[in-house]
């Protein structure tokens, strides 16, 4: 029941649309100077490839450790926004947090501690490389990394898209929140059960808000897509010229091979310490 | 030689029972910059996306005659080829950008058209639309009048013989509308590319444009020079296009006979002041509104405020401001863009908490109290209408608040509004699907549904045509009625003189002027300084004599005589 | 020629209707990801809380291009934008979601029949979920091996996965998805779809019965689905890895040292050198 009270607190009132929206482009475009988000989309995909995936098929903690801290240290360089750090600690919280307390209840035992241990330091690493990744990366960048690996050319377009959408988006939805806000009458919220009639009024307010944003943003999207025809897009989705062209501006630098060398010395290291222990 | 050619152009939307355009033939020569005007919903925006293929090609609908556009028939030719010669700006052309970045906007179409010097045309693009310098720069970061530019930028990278666009400056204050059409200009002049804008603010036709086309529901009437164009007073009054004040004005003059019948209308001011001059006997100073000493309603306290910012320091809006606010006022809140009109009323209704200092209402603070507990002492009506509407009917909407909070005879006062709005025949339909005034009006019901004893209205003639602004504006005097006080905030000058009793003008988040329209308009060093620009009468009177301060046209006539 | 304006004009309606779920179903997934994750183990409790999004859209507009738009938006604005991105694994989502608000969306040849909107958004709800499920206890049935030794488990993510099934048909199937979109389709029904320029859907122009294609098309989906999140999670049961793994001796991670250490010396230099020079560039 506590989290019921905690949602009532969060939705509307903490957690405002204004702070998700600054954090979420802070995340997207506020960090395009660092040194992750200057390296080659294909080199982070790479990297990103074998630290997402190899943790799962490895137990072994020194190994498990020393990847951790590699992109624990990455993240730090992408300089990620507080928000999805948030996030991911609450992720690898819930997921580890409540397994051990289910085992323990059918009956597990001190013997249960090591294995999630393990679990623990392969859910973070694999997460923490994925923050580094997609959210230290220059979103147009990402795009185009994903293009050049033959990812389908809407998903691309989506993923630029939707970080130009984004601001404007949010900016509608909070607009018709706060007129439900001005003009509505929320039930007091005092007492335990006024709390829970608010959490119930704030969700029917948001599911009640999408009324209106899908007309709105309907109204959007036909002039989107009609600019999109004039500009051209399904001209260039069959044109294998502009393709080329477009992927033409990604470059490999002695930054990004640095970066791919560093992180392969530091693996050989853990490797190696983990066979002498 | 004609860049556009129509013959017996006929079209109608897929599924409608009338046809929007009927049998339109015109041929726009090259180099021309041609204005479109005629009433809402006479086909205009429809007769331009028929110049670049999109009708009938992604459109679809009874497309009859033909369109040719720099010698290519729309209807066969390729649209890649069509945009290399027609580009077009849309009304809302916040949605026509589609890249996070300014540069990769603009080059975006010459990539999707594989052009190997891609980036170069959007340099120049940009370059031709005054936005060097952006190249790097975010969406977000961008002015409502820099992101119209860039959607220009967009449109002009491709080279295209022809541009066009659609209500370029509606939602500009008039220095950056000022700003588009000194590009539009330099493009037309420098660059040989021809323009055609739907427009309908007829200052600006008579300065830039020259020619001009009248759409009467669907029809061609006829194309002429501009001069001769707007002179045709009572035809485009009929259409609900009003030809430029001072132009309105010597018409009325002349029908007094108080000019030659043979003077030609003039049509801007430089034309307009030789005709004129001072009647003798008139004091020239208006009577000046006694200030008032009835109680402050609202006030900010050394209130300060900073915005977050997604890099570096955050933005500080107000420092240290303070203003009283009093019971009977009508206040217009003036300032460019960006100078903190919209957040001042966001402090007012609660939704934005002052940093330091605080803002009190009827003597309370509201430091502490949620904004929707506010709603019956204060009340804002958005910008964009389209925000308030929150039910599927517009009667839904007028009486949301009043049944939530179980008012009394709440569908009796519904009712009310509706007729007194003149809403009452639409009451069943959805705000969105309304015209553009309906929207306005219907919003500003909304606004008054609780009764407030202060309404707050951002920029209430916004986007509208003029006859619609003007409907509006008889509906805000209605209002001075219900409503105790009034804060407007808008950039609509004739707005302000007819309506304001008292002006604050705000210059980067400080008052700079708070006054009534002599103290302000009179002031040439607060209207430079902040760049008003004062209603073209007014200006026309100060252009013949210092001390003449007259706001509107009826004004002018009273202090004015024909020059012999 | 009229064919072909026809065509392209449906192609552009289509991308249309892609952009608008895919923006409106992805800022609701933003949101989504910012409530707390009930999860036990690798039983999540998940409630697509917006799924009343696509699931209303569908049934107005064509079902693949909101399908699809669906389950782009939430990789997009969801996972990607917010680094939530679980690689492979997520492609078990993005099929999920696409055939659950297919199949509703076809089913539903008159928006008007409330009758059938309602047994079309339960049904896709429930076939969202129940292929989630199914993928999930696969899932631990394949990556038992690895939990034998925890003493109770396997019960209890049995026990856990059908609670969780059902409690989220129940109450969330319910409360999130049918309810919600039973209010939607009929309001938004010959209002929306004008703004997009087109023609609303009624018995005549629907595009008929589910065939034996569409069913295929799932099953094969799934299937992918399926094999992905295998992948994704399971891998070590499929390579063995661990073997290979302990017989690495440390003569040999020695050299892997060596040989990482003579690359980052290589790449140090070579980034000296064309920083000396003025011109240098990229290599």
């Amino acid at each position: 029941m506590k989290i019921g009270e905690k949602l009532s607190e969060n939705i509307l009132d903490k957690l405002s649309i204004d702070f998700l929206r600054n954090q979420v482009l802070k995340n997207a475009y506020g960090n395009n100077d660092t040194v992750i988000a200057g390296m080659d989309p294909r080199i982070l995909l790479i990297w990103y490839l074998f630290f997402g995936l190899v943790p799962w098929f490895v137990s072994d903690i020194p190994f498990l450790i020393g990847c951790f801290v590699l992109v624990a240290v990455t993240t730090i360089m992408a300089r990620v926004a507080g928000l999805v750090l948030f996030l991911f600690g609450l992720g690898v919280f819930s997921q580890t947090g409540y397994l051990l307390i289910v085992t323990l209840i059918f009956g597990g035992d001190a013997s249960a501690i090591a294995p999630l241990l393990i679990l623990t330091l392969k859910v973070a690493t694999v997460s923490l490389a994925s923050v580094t990744v997609f959210s230290g990366m220059d979103p147009d960048k990402l795009a185009n990394g994903l293009m050049w690996y033959g990812c389908p050319e809407r998903l691309s377009f989506s993923i630029s898209y939707a970080y130009r959408m984004l601001p404007i988006l949010m900016e509608e939805f909070q607009n018709i929140l706060l007129s439900y806000r001005l003009r509505g009458n929320p039930p007091e919220h005092k007492s335990f059960i006024g709390k829970i009639k608010y959490l119930v009024y704030q969700i029917k307010i948001i599911i009640h808000s999408f009324y209106p944003l899908m007309l709105n943003t309907a109204k959007r999207s036909r002039t989107t897509v009609e600019v999109l025809e004039i500009k051209g897009y399904r001209y260039a989705a069959v044109n294998k010229n502009v393709k080329k062209i477009r992927l033409s501006c990604l470059k490999m630098s002695n930054n990004d091979l640095l970066f791919l060398a560093v992180s392969f010395l530091w693996i050989a290291v853990t490797i190696l310490v983990s066979t002498l222990i | 030689m004609n860049v556009i050619e129509t013959k017996h152009l006929t079209y109608s939307y897929p599924g409608a029972d009338k046809p929007t355009l009927k049998d339109v033939t015109v041929n726009i020569e090259k180099g021309d910059f041609l204005a479109i005007v005629g009433n809402n919903g006479c086909g205009k925006s429809t007769f331009c996306k028929t110049l670049n293929g999109l009708i009938p090609q992604f459109i679809g609908g009874d497309f009859k005659g033909s369109v040719k556009a720099c010698e290519l028939d729309t209807r066969t030719a390729d649209v890649a080829d069509l945009a290399r010669k027609v580009g077009y700006v849309y009304q809302d052309f916040e949605n026509q950008i589609i890249r996070p970045t300014v540069l990769d906007d603009a080059s975006y179409a010459c990539l999707n058209y594989a052009m190997t010097d891609y980036k170069e045309r959007g340099l120049k693009a940009l370059e031709q639309c005054g936005l060097s310098g952006k190249e790097d720069d975010f969406i977000w970061q961008l002015s409502g009048g820099q992101t119209h530019l860039l959607a220009l930028a967009g449109a002009v990278s491709l080279q295209p013989e022809v541009l066009i666009l659609d209500e370029p400056i509606a939602q500009l204050d008039p220095k950056h509308a000022d700003g588009i059409y000194r590009v539009l200009k330099n493009l037309n002049e420098n660059h040989g590319k021809t323009i055609i804008v739907i427009e309908h603010h007829t200052e600006y036709i008579a300065d830039f444009c020259k020619h001009v086309m009248l759409l009467k529901d669907g029809e061609l009437k006829w194309v002429l020079p501009t001069e001769e164009a707007l002179q045709q007073v009572e035809e485009l009054q009929e259409c609900n296009i009003f030809p430029p004040q001072v132009t309105i004005a010597a018409h009325r003059m002349k029908r007094a006979g108080g000019l030659n019948d043979n003077t030609p209308l003039p049509v801007t001011i430089e034309k307009a002041k030789d005709l004129f001059a001072l009647k003798d006997d008139i004091n020239t100073s208006a009577p000046l509104i006694p200030s008032d000493n009835s109680e402050a309603v609202a006030s900010f306290r050394n209130v300060s405020v900073s915005y977050r910012t997604v890099k570096g320091e955050p933005h500080t809006v107000f420092k240290n401001l303070n203003l009283d606010i009093n019971k009977g006022n009508k206040i217009a809140l003036i300032g460019s863009n960006g100078a903190g009109k919209s957040t001042m009323m966001k402090l007012l209704v609660g939704l934005l908490k002052p940093g330091t200092g605080e803002v009190l209402l009827n003597g309370k603070s509201i430091k502490n109290v949620k904004p929707e507990a506010l709603s019956r002492q204060i009340s804002m009506v958005y910008q964009n209408p389209e925000d308030m509407f929150i039910k599927d009917s517009i009667y839904g909407d007028i009486s949301y608040a009043m049944e939530v909070r179980n008012v009394e005879n709440c569908m009796e006062r519904t009712e009310e509004l509706l007729k007194c709005f003149r809403l009452t025949e639409l009451k069943d339909r959805d705000g969105r699907l309304l015209s553009g005034g309906q929207m306005r009006r219907a919003s500003l019901a909304i606004g008054v549904a609780l009764n407030p004893g202060i309404l707050l209205l951002d920029e209430p003639t916004a986007n509208l045509d003029i006859a619609t602004r003007k409907e509006i504006m008889r509906t805000l005097e209605d209002m001075k009625e219900i409503t105790e006080t009034v804060v407007i905030a808008t950039h609509d000058m004739q707005l302000v003189c007819e309506w304001a009793e008292r002006i604050i003008v705000l210059y980067n988040g400080e008052v700079v002027a708070d006054g009534n329209r002599n103290e302000i308009f009179g002031n040439p060093d607060i209207v430079n300084k902040v760049g008003i620009r004062p209603p073209e009468i007014f200006s026309l009177g100060q252009e013949i004599n210092k001390d003449a301060l007259c706001y509107t046209i009826d004004e002018f006539l009273d202090k004015f005589e024909g020059r012999a | 020629m009229s064919n072909t304006m026809k065509n392209s004009a449906n192609a552009s309606q289509k991308l249309m209707v892609f952009v608008l779920t895919m923006a409106l179903y992805g800022l609701a997934t933003l949101f989504t990801e910012l409530i707390p994750k009930f999860q036990v183990g690798i039983v999540e409790f998940s409630v697509e809380y917006f799924l009343f999004i696509p699931l209303t859209l569908a049934m107005l507009f064509d079902p693949m291009s909101v399908a699809l738009g669906a389950a782009t938006g939430e990789l997009v604005f969801g996972e990607i934008m917010l680094g939530q991105f679980g690689g492979l694994g997520e492609l078990e989502k993005f099929i999920t979601v696409t055939i659950g608000v297919y199949i509703a969306g076809r089913l539903v040849s008159n928006p008007e029949n409330r009758k059938l909107v309602g047994i079309a958004a339960f049904g896709g709800t429930a076939i969202q979920l129940l292929l989630g499920t199914v993928v999930d206890i696969l899932k631990v049935q394949f990556a038992i091996e690895d939990f034998e030794a925890v003493a109770g488990l396997p019960e209890s993510v049995f026990a856990t996965e059908g609670f969780a099934f059902a409690n989220d048909l129940l109450f969330s199937g319910i409360l999130f998805c049918l309810l919600p979109t039973l209010f939607l389709v009929p309001k938004l029904h010959g209002k929306i779809e004008p703004l997009l320029g087109m023609q609303p859907r009624t018995k005549e122009t629907a595009l008929g019965n589910i065939g034996w294609k569409a069913i295929l098309g799932c099953v094969v989906a799934f299937a992918v689905a399926v094999g992905a999140e295998f992948l994704a999670e399971n891998g070590m049961s499929l390579i063995d890895w661990e073997a290979d793994w302990a017989e690495s001796s440390t003569a040999f991670a020695i050299g892997m040292v060596v040989a990482a250490a003579v690359a980052v010396v290589i790449v140090l230099v070579m980034r000296m050198r064309t920083k000396s020079e003025p011109v240098g560039k990229d290599v």
